[in-house]
């Protein structure tokens, strides 16, 4: 029997390579949201072990960053946007990527397991599987649903930062998951609509591509519609004060008044871009006022902590 | 030499065309590079790792990580049982 192996080339990936991969920029918000999730829980938790939860909670985000880059590799070098990732590149090799995630996936989860809680652990193991098997593997290449329904997994970490602080799950973590459940598709086929070419180009079936950009404003406005009264739940429910409130209204007005523009868009793309902006500054500020709100006692208000 | 040995033997060697380079894989200035800044960020991130384990157990167990006993008495049968 003769067996021919290829001999691989030596690595010339360096550690900005493997950070790359983790996806910083969506670490970052996730890391954030996270926060703000332990933050409003009700109770305390001591400094070390929120830091401690949020290094596991960082920390799986990448891994299912990097199994995202693994998987998608091929469809990554065919789009502009993300050609330049370490993978098409040829910075790293797709074995080393998976090894790399796999490995961080189960550290960042025994991890949680063990210095934090089961709940928060089973909650992040179930958000990595979800982003990289369902999302990743199963719907991104098969339905124009797919940012949609794998939009859960980026939706669950203020859930995760929750149950790291009380070691179990209510109903205000479960009003944050939907906001960015729902604020998802907005953001991301704003973003789809003015890269439509390049999704097209590598054969992923976005809504824009599938049916039409017209379909898709017409689903931005509509989703946008459901998204600005949830920003506004947290403080109709009474788990915020006024300050939130306030802040809610005047950012979801925004949001509606942009995805309208999105929606009378004919000819460019200009509304498109400035929603895709628009949105993450509007999540971010959404999870500051939270923050906010939680630091200040909920100021003029009913604030049930 | 077994069958096993011999298939490990085929393994080892290189493809025909490309013979292994005499005295081992000689590594460039970019792939030496890339290999230092990769052992510096896997050193800094065993040493966080080792780092957050220490403060957790300190929070965790407080004074009490260094007041446990290293050896415990197993717990002596109840008077009257077999």
């Amino acid at each position: 029997m003769s067996v021919t192996l290829a001999r691989a080339e030596p690595s010339i990936a360096g550690a900005g390579d493997y950070i790359e991969l983790m996806k910083p920029r969506v670490m970052s918000l996730v890391v954030f949201t996270a926060f703000v999730g332990m933050m409003v829980a009700p109770g305390h938790i001591h400094p070390v072990i929120g830091f401690a939860a949020l290094l596991c909670i960082t920390v799986g985000a990448g891994a299912a960053g990097a199994l995202n880059m693994w998987y998608d590799a091929d469809i990554d070098a065919r789009m502009e946007r993300t050609a330049g990732r370490p993978i098409p590149r040829g910075r790293v090799a797709p074995g080393e990527a998976a090894g790399f995630g796999f490995t961080l996936a189960a550290f960042s989860v025994v991890t949680l397991g063990l210095l934090i809680n089961l709940v928060a652990a089973a909650l992040l193991a179930f958000t990595i599987f979800f982003y990289v098997a369902i999302y990743t593997i199963w719907l991104k290449r098969s339905t124009p649903q797919n940012i949609v329904i794998g939009g859960a997994a980026g939706a669950l970490p203020p859930m995760i930062g929750w149950a790291s602080a009380t070691g179990g799950l209510a109903i205000e973590p479960v009003v944050l998951f939907l906001i960015i459940f729902f604020w998802t598709p907005p953001h991301f086929w704003a973003l789809s609509l003015y890269r439509i070419g390049d999704y097209a180009r590598a054969g992923v079936p976005m809504l824009p591509v599938v049916a039409g950009e017209g379909e898709t404003r017409r689903q931005i406005w509509l989703y946008t519609l459901l998204l600005a009264p949830l920003g506004v739940a947290p403080w109709l429910l009474g788990y915020t004060g006024l300050i939130y409130g306030v802040a809610a209204l005047v950012l979801g007005g925004g949001m509606l008044v942009l995805a309208l523009r999105v929606r009378r868009e004919s000819g460019g793309h200009a509304a498109c871009k400035q929603l895709f902006g628009f949105s993450i500054l509007y999540l971010f500020l959404l999870f500051a006022m939270l923050l906010v709100d939680r630091m200040s006692g909920g100021l003029f208000g009913h604030f049930t902590a | 030499m077994t069958m096993a040995s011999e298939t490990m033997d085929e393994l080892r060697k290189p493809p025909a065309d490309e013979p292994w380079p005499q005295g081992g894989i000689r590594l460039n200035e970019e792939q030496l590079r890339a290999r230092r800044t990769r052992s510096i960020a896997i050193a800094l991130a065993l040493g966080a790792f080792v780092a957050v384990i220490f403060a957790v157990t300190i929070v965790r167990l407080g004074s009490a990580a260094l007041q446990r006993p290293i050896y415990m008495q197993p717990a002596q049968p109840a008077q009257g049982t077999k």
